[in-house]
């Protein structure tokens, strides 16, 4: 059997073994492991211990649960009801400004916790109810935030940009430099849209019901301002070289729990122990999918999988955009049953040697497909931001979210056609700081 | 839900549950430890100007500990991220076959893994392994927990596919309205 031949079997096998729902981090071992054994023999188990722990004995890692545990913290407190009234009283003499403020509250509030359903949780439930009373429609309230909320895994710190970071082996702070310019140009693409579509529907954009004073409009910020001021230190010691992104996120984290803790409040044993246990499930759910795609590699590169893979792709000397088209394409399709985590971890590893021999920059990559794994949580069937804002607004039937959400899917495209002509919107930055 | 779910645990269920509880707190703890470790090695660096010695490896070390030994928790806590598109997709009777099978398929990984982990850990143990820095950390320590958390989880599946089977629980926590 050629290594091409056990590469196809290798994905036939992986997708049959993950549809019976199994967790995926035993079902990428169980995959490993059963052709492992089959075509190296019985001792080849013998590897795997070593092969896991090695892959995860790396301080990069650590990184992972240190933003997760940061994320969870403000994710606990109301930071996100405060985020949002905060902008919306700063900008409601804005035309439009509901629908720029919670798409701008979207962007912050993912930066800070990294968790696109913790976004869509935490501002769609204030946003989309006022957006309704205010005459926006149910598409256009509920689509926003469902897109909105997926801007958390581009905006820096962002734990997809680490897990491709380790699988791609390229700079964590590189990639999250990086995904500032298309994190906000995407941001703009989201509001642009929104206030097309309700400036075409008719819908009233001022607010002129409302006028605040200037301490009604100062009094939330000093409970905003430390957590922002936690978020661009973070990114600054990384892209200044002061900290590696284990450190920053270390300090970050100890940081978001005290202030949670002391501008929010949260300080009882069962209130922290939320925190942690989501901190927890999350990180070790995610480090037991890395532990096992690490194995998941090792059996491909035995196999001469991943080799052969790229030396076919290079012998066909196919246009690169077209090679990148079939990537993207090939994303998008796995976007739409499986996590981004999942997907990162599985397909890096193979799709690197490909990228690379056909000349992309691998940072300018991670952005690309930062973008199609937001295309994945807000598309059918698993777009997981869907369900949570069908699960905030009951009412309000999943296909009009859908609805709604389609044409911010359109400008997560254009966002990509944009970063495909102009690669220096991603690359400009990361080199101008980090040199 | 199973009229059974009303029905107390088997002793051995409830106490497997209960040691995946406390592990996973245990493996909590050292996430916290963790982030008190690595904000003194910022300290000990930046404002002593000292090297760090111990911190990087207790750090890493630690987390993947925390891996290991939190998995049963997770799985108790139906954390493990997976594809539930097919299961969403047929009847509950449907679903427990495919749970069967799924968990079968996960069982089997987790036990040839432990079994290979056992000889693995008994190797460092005895001839006292250690890491190649200056602190020398007896590599047993952390390695233990490979061991020990896949023997837990296995126990936990075993729960899990007990409970699934004799009605207790629904398959992959999902009601007979979840469907796509």
């Amino acid at each position: 059997m050629t290594p091409l031949m056990i590469g196809m079997l290798i994905v036939v096998v992986t997708v049959l073994v993950l549809a019976t729902g199994l967790p995926i981090a035993f079902g990428l071992g169980a995959v490993a492991l059963g052709f492992m054994i089959a075509f190296d023999g019985w001792h080849a188990v013998h590897f795997v211990p070593e092969t896991v722990f090695a892959g995860l004995d790396d301080f990069t890692l650590v990184s992972l649960p240190m933003f997760i545990i940061m994320g969870a913290a403000v994710a606990s407190s109301r930071a996100g009801s405060d985020l949002y009234e905060a902008l919306a009283r700063w900008l409601h003499r804005v035309p439009g400004s509901l629908v720029i403020s919670n798409i701008g509250a979207c962007a912050l509030f993912s930066a800070l916790t990294g968790s696109s359903p913790a976004t869509c949780a935490a501002i769609g439930k204030m946003g989309i109810p006022e957006m309704r009373k205010r005459g926006y429609d149910d598409d256009l309230a509920t689509g926003a935030i469902a897109a909105g909320g997926t801007l958390g895994i581009l905006i820096p710190p962002s734990i997809t940009m680490i897990l491709y970071g380790i699988a791609s082996e390229t700079s964590i702070g590189r990639l999250f430099i990086a995904g500032i310019i298309p994190g906000l140009l995407l941001t703009f693409l989201f509001m642009a849209w929104a206030l097309f579509i309700s400036w075409k529907r008719g819908t009233v954009l001022v607010d002129n019901d409302r006028v605040y004073s200037l301490k009604e409009k100062f009094e939330l910020l000093p409970r905003l301002l430390p957590f922002i001021v936690v978020i661009v230190g973070v990114v600054y010691a990384l892209y200044g070289g002061i900290a590696t992104p284990s450190e920053a996120a270390g300090v970050g984290a100890m940081l978001c729990l005290l202030m949670v803790m002391v501008i929010y409040r949260v300080w009882r044993p069962m209130e922290l122990w939320v925190i942690l246990r989501a901190g927890l499930c999350e990180s070790g759910m995610l480090l037991m999918i890395i532990g096992t795609s690490i194995l998941f590699g090792y059996m491909m590169s035995s196999l001469q999988v991943t080799q052969s893979l790229a030396e076919s792709i290079g012998a066909m000397q196919m246009n690169k955009w077209l090679v990148l088209a079939a990537i993207n394409a090939l994303l998008l399709g796995a976007g739409m049953f499986l996590p981004p985590a999942a997907i990162i971890l599985m397909t890096t590893p193979i799709l690197m040697p490909v990228i690379l021999a056909a000349g992309f920059d691998p940072i300018w990559f991670g952005v690309i497909l930062t973008i199609n794994m937001e295309l994945g949580l807000i598309t059918p069937p698993v777009g997981l931001n869907l369900f949570v804002i069908n699960g905030i607004t009951p009412d309000i039937k999943l296909q009009t979210i859908l609805r709604g959400a389609l044409p911010f899917m359109g400008c997560m495209v254009v966002a990509i056609l944009i970063l495909c002509i102009f690669p220096g919107l991603a690359t400009w930055l990361p080199t101008r700081l980090m040199g | 839900m199973s009229s059974k779910q009303a029905a107390p645990l088997p002793a051995w269920v409830a106490a497997v549950n209960a040691v995946s509880r406390a592990f996973g707190v245990f493996s909590a703890g050292l996430i916290v430890l963790s982030i008190f470790v690595v904000c003194h090695m910022v300290f000990v660096r930046a404002v002593l100007g000292q090297s760090s010695i111990w911190q990087t490896e207790f750090v890493t070390f630690s987390l993947v500990a925390a891996t290991f030994l939190a998995a049963p928790y997770i799985l108790l806590s139906r954390g493990h991220v997976c594809v539930d598109v097919v299961p969403l997709m047929i009847t509950t009777s449907a679903r427990r076959r495919l749970h069967f099978v799924g968990s079968v398929v996960a069982l089997a990984f987790c036990a040839v893994f432990l079994y290979a982990a056992i000889p693995w850990w008994w190797d460092a143990w005895t001839t006292g392994q250690t890491t190649p820095s200056i602190w020398k950390a007896r590599m047993w320590i952390p390695m233990l927990s490979v061991p020990l958390g896949l023997g837990l989880l296995c126990l936990q599946y075993l729960t899990e596919i007990w409970l699934v089977l004799s009605h207790r629980a629904l398959p992959f926590g999902l009601s007979t309205e979840d469907k796509l």
